[in-house]
This record gives C-alpha cells, structure tokens and sequence, in this order.
C-alpha cells in the first residue's frame, strides 16, 4: 500500500495532494498539466517536495516532519517516464541490465535474459533503441524497470506515443504483465480509454489537486462533483431539483418533469446534478410500453445522430424543449436498425433509476454556470 | 542561375585568399634538406615542447573544465552569467594581454608570483608558464563545447538512471558523458589545436628559451630570421595538423553515433 501526501510549489503552480494507493493497478487520471507527472516524480524521488509524506508498505520515502528524503537510487522504484528514455547510446539488453550492476554477474545475465524472453524481445537484444518500434521501445523500458524487481513501478502516460490500434494491444499486455508480476502500479494518464480499461483504483486530479479517489466504479459511475462527471466524461449532466421524498424515492424536478432516483438525504428545494451515461438510457418501443412497470418516461425527437464503428449516438430534444438538445444516448447499431430510428423521429425513452447518479450541489459552481453558457443544459 | 554566376568569382576569390598562403609554404619548402632540417636541435626541441606542454594544457582544460561545464550546463545559479563570461573572455583578449596578465598574477614580482617566489618557486620564464598560458587560452574552446554537449543529454535520463540504483558520478561516466562524447572530443580537439598555436600569451609570460619555453609558433618566429626552411618545415607541420583537426571534428559533430532519440 502507498500512502502519499505532497505539497510542492513550481512557478504558479500549486500541488498539493493527497492519497492511497492499494495494491494492484491505480490509474492517476486527469487533464494535462494536472500535477500527475511531477507526482510520480516525487514519489520516484527526482524531485523534493516542500512537505508531506510518502510511505510505502509502512516504511517511509520521504517525510518532511522528519526531514527525511530518500535517494532515488535507495527507493527501489521502477520509473518508466513518458517517451520511456531508454539510454540511446546502450543496447535493448544493456537498457534493460543497467539496473542490476551491483548484482554478481551470472545473476544479471539469467535475469536479463529472463525479461528478454518473457517480453518475446529475444531477436532485439542487440538493437539500439532508436532502432525498435513504439511497442518495442515500451517492453524494453518496461523489462528495464522490472528487472531490479521494485517494489512500486511507476509509469507515466506509457501509450502516449503510440497508435490506436497498437495501444490497445499494449493496454492488453500491460494488465496482464501487472497481474504476473503483481506489483502495486501506479499510471498517469489523460486518456479516458486507458483509465477505463485499466485501472482498479483511480485518482482524479485537477489542478494540482486530487478531487476524487476510489474504485473504479466509484469514480466513474458516481463522480463526486460536477468536474469530476465532466472529467471522466459524462456527457449528460443534467442541472435539477429535489421536489420531495416519499416511500425510499427521491423525486427530482427536471425540464419540467418529475423523475424518481434512488434516496439520498436532500432537502426539498436543493439543486443537484443529475448524471446518466449514454448507454443507459434505453428506447421503449410502442408495443413494449406495459410490459413491466415502466418509471421516468420522456418523450422526445432525435435531432441528432452520429454513428460510430458499432454503436449510434443520438441527440434527443425534449418535447416542448427550445434547446438544440436535451439528452445524448448511445445504443447497439442493430437496436438502432431494428426500431429503424432515424434523425426527427418521436422516440420514448427511459431514464431507470438505479442508472441515474445525483450529485449535490452545495454552492452554485462555475461549471455550472459554463454549462449553461454553451446553451445546452439549462436548468430546468 | 544568374545570382550565382555574379556569386561566382566572389566565391573563387575568397577560395584562392585563403588556399594560397597555404599552398605557397608547401611550394617553397625546399625538396632535399627536409631531414637534416627535422633534426635540428631548434627544430626537435620545438617539437618535444611542442607536444608536451599541449597535451600536459589539454589535460588541465579537461581535468577542470569538465565539472564547470557541467555545472553551467545543469545547474541556474547566482553568479552563472557571470562565469559563463569570465570563462569565454580568453577567447577575445588579445594574446599578448593575456600574457602581460598572467605575468602581472604568476610573474616573479606577480600578486601570486611574490609569495610563491618566497618559497623558492618560479612560474614564469619556465616550461610551467607555457603550460599555464596554453591553459589559459585555450581552457574556454573545451568548456563551451563541453557544456553544449551536457546540455543536449536528456536529464530524464539521468533521472531514470538514478531510480535504477546508479550513483550520480556513475551516472555521469555511463550515461552522460557517453552521450555528450562527440561534443567533448570536438572541443578537447579544438582546446588542443588553440595551445598548440599559442604565441602571444606565451612569449609574454614564458620566454622563448630553447627546451625550455620555445614551442613551435615561437621556433617559427625565431627562425625566421636565421634559418627560413626550419620556419617553413614547422609552418607546414602546424597547417597539416590544423587542418586534420578541423576535418575530424566536423566528422565527429556531423554523424554523433546514436542519433536522436524518441
């Protein structure tokens, strides 16, 4: 387990953070020049905080009350930075044996040769890094960080300079390897895919600050705040009120119509957000209207679609709305094709309750205010 | 098409200044009597000199100019501008300042020169004093290149060495100064060929005394007076070593082995 907590002052930025990492895959996610990077240095021990604390399994790297500050080189870290800067001048092999140099020398070798075969390196042993592809470049970097077995791998945007399509297989190649060898990672990422696919825990940063920490489906099934839901993507974010509670439903008031959420200790008359994904908000046929008990129906007329490789996304105008659109859903392209939905067609469409996430609104946030500028979530 | 016939003759002009002085000390190097003039004593107590005090400099400018340039080149300090300019200032003193200078410092009757002399130590007018004044011009040429050369290494690359166990002064011999070797040999390569050219700071501060303090810039100027093909023979030694050594250091900094890198 890590627990860290840095503050560090560069020019007129300000990080100040804090948070655990539990064993296994910990993503930091958030915009560029968010402070993750300069994190993961600190944490590597390549730049000194001003204060805090960074603990690893309860031993100390660094403390400020005890004016501790560990060496990098006494750490045990496995740092791969972006770009991965493999030694240029060095072979794959001797990148990746440039760690073990205090070991004896047969030691080295089987261990080298150990990450050449497990990361399918064995014909590039002799290349130069300037002669390996992306991919390659990424394993021997990895190889090189392993090979003196860390006791934390710190990895920073590691499928930046990558294609898509490559990324996805290294995305792949990366969980796996974390699972074999089982080491408690963290990786800094901007990319929402990545985050997704990847992480256990996530951390969201922002600004030099850490706005959100938790599991996966904490983070990005029930964003803390309004940035939080932006960040991780969440397109429908819908500015709302408490109308009431009553039997174990919350009844929010939203664009003029009443929906029912799971209960959450709100008072009448406060304003929250409502969020809901794409993918959860599902079309009711006609015909299949009485078939269960049906809550929070709206109706409304596609005024928008854009189809992607398998899946359509629509934007739906509310009935009796005057914004160009009120809600955006992805469905299947075959539920798309079967209901034969085209752009300007009535649709009814379902907002289930357990999909819907509200997120209180204490204050008024200039998120809030932006949203309503771009003319697309109003308030209701 | 037309801009470069008008260029032309300008450009073969320039080319013929440049090349014919050079040309001519070969022309008028006497065929027959170049072995008896190589075994002059002026001539091989030049060379000896010659060879030693320069590379006992080149030492002295890598020995301490190394760490300054890597302190210049890694380091935003109070002062640094200040250092970056007292170093280059050898560069555009005339010679002969330099020489009064050092004379002025180390001489006899110098602001160092005094106290050492009180301990039965001389500088100047000695093998010493060439070595210092060779130093003292030719110092600036290496550490410049030196520092370019630090500072086009990556420090991510350093920093990723040191998270890999290796000592800072490890790292430096692994993976900087591997990286920043062609920058390094280039201004070792420059730094020699300013000593071995030296003259002004040298016959100021050191003499021109035979085995002693007389190099081959100076040999030359003496025999120009006495013995014209010596002055021709060591002329043409010295141009046929510059001009290697510009040659192999344009190479060098041309094609730098590992390219970049992403």
């Amino acid at each position: 387990m890590l627990e860290v907590a840095v503050q560090k002052r560069l020019d007129d930025f300000r990080l100040d953070v804090a948070f655990t990492a539990e064993d296994g895959l910990t993503v930091l996610f958030g915009p560029s020049g968010s402070g993750k990077s300069l994190t993961l240095q600190a944490i590597a021990g390549i730049i000194r905080p001003e204060s805090g604390r960074i603990v690893i399994d309860g031993q100390a790297l660094y403390d400020s009350a005890r004016r501790l500050h560990l060496s990098p080189q006494a750490r045990h870290i496995g740092y791969v930075p972006q770009h991965y800067a493999l030694f240029p001048h060095l072979t794959a092999q001797e990148n990746i044996s440039f760690g073990l140099a205090r070991l004896p020398r047969r030691e080295q070798e089987r261990r080298t040769k150990e990450l050449i075969t497990l990361f399918g390196l064995q014909s590039l042993t002799h290349r130069r890094p300037r002669e390996l592809s992306g991919g390659q470049q990424q394993r021997v970097a990895l190889a090189r960080a392993l090979a003196m077995q860390p006791r934390l791998l710190l990895l920073d945007e590691p499928f930046a300079a990558l294609d898509a399509l490559l990324r996805a297989a290294l995305r792949r190649e990366l969980a796996q390897a974390q699972v074999r060898w089982g080491i408690t990672t963290l990786l800094v990422t901007h990319d929402l895919a990545d985050a997704f696919a990847l992480s256990q825990q996530v951390v969201v940063y922002d600004n030099g600050q850490v706005i959100q920490c938790g599991t996966r489906d904490e983070v990005f099934f029930h964003p803390a705040t309004h940035r939080v839901a932006e960040l991780i993507g969440t397109v429908n974010i819908l500015p709302a009120m408490v109308e009431g509670a009553e039997n174990g439903t919350l009844w929010l008031r939203w664009r003029g119509h009443s929906l029912a959420v799971e209960p959450k200790p709100l008072a009448r008359g406060s304003l929250v957000y409502l969020c809901i994904r794409p993918t959860q908000i599902q079309v009711v046929p006609r015909d299949r209207m009485t078939e269960r008990p049906r809550q929070n129906l709206l109706s409304a007329s596609i005024t928008g679609e854009m189809m992607q490789a398998e899946s359509y996304t629509l934007l739906l105008r509310l009935d009796g709305s005057e914004a160009p659109y009120d809600l955006e859903m992805t469905l299947p392209a075959y539920v798309y094709h079967r209901l034969s939905l085209e752009t300007e067609k009535q649709v009814t469409v379902e907002l289930r309750r357990q999909s819907l996430h509200v997120i209180p609104r204490e204050t008024p946030s200039p998120y809030f205010e932006r949203a309503r500028g771009k003319g697309q979530k109003g308030d209701g | 098409m037309k801009a470069l016939l008008l260029l032309a003759p300008i450009v073969l002009l320039l080319v013929v200044f440049l090349t014919l002085p050079l040309v001519a000390i070969f022309l008028k190097v006497p065929q027959v009597g170049i072995w008896e003039t190589l075994r002059q004593p002026l001539v091989t107590e030049a060379l000896r000199l010659s060879a030693i005090t320069s590379l006992s400099s080149l030492c002295l400018a890598v020995l301490f100019g190394t760490p300054v340039a890597y302190l210049l080149a890694r380091y935003r300090f109070r002062g640094a501008a200040l250092l970056d300019t007292l170093i280059d200032l050898p560069m555009v003193l005339p010679p002969t300042v330099a020489g009064v200078a050092l004379l002025m410092a180390f001489g006899r009757r110098g602001v160092l020169g005094h106290w050492l002399n009180m301990f039965g130590l001389q500088v100047g007018f000695t093998t010493v004093a060439v070595i210092l004044a060779q130093t003292f011009v030719s110092m600036p040429f290496y550490i410049r290149a030196a520092r370019a050369g630090f500072q086009s290494v990556d420090q991510e690359l350093e920093r990723v060495a040191y998270t890999l166990g290796r000592s800072p002064l490890g790292t430096f011999f692994r993976v900087t100064v591997p990286l920043a070797l062609p920058a390094l040999l280039g201004g070792a390569v420059m730094a020699w060929a300013r000593a071995l050219g030296e003259f002004g700071a040298t016959i100021m501060f050191a003499g021109n005394l035979i085995g002693r303090t007389q190099t081959m810039p100076l040999a030359i100027y003496i025999a120009m007076e006495s013995d014209l093909t010596a002055a021709l023979v060591l002329s043409a030694i010295l141009i046929i070593v510059s001009f290697s050594v510009l040659f192999f250091v344009r190479s060098l900094l041309r094609r730098s082995p590992f390219g970049t890198y992403a």
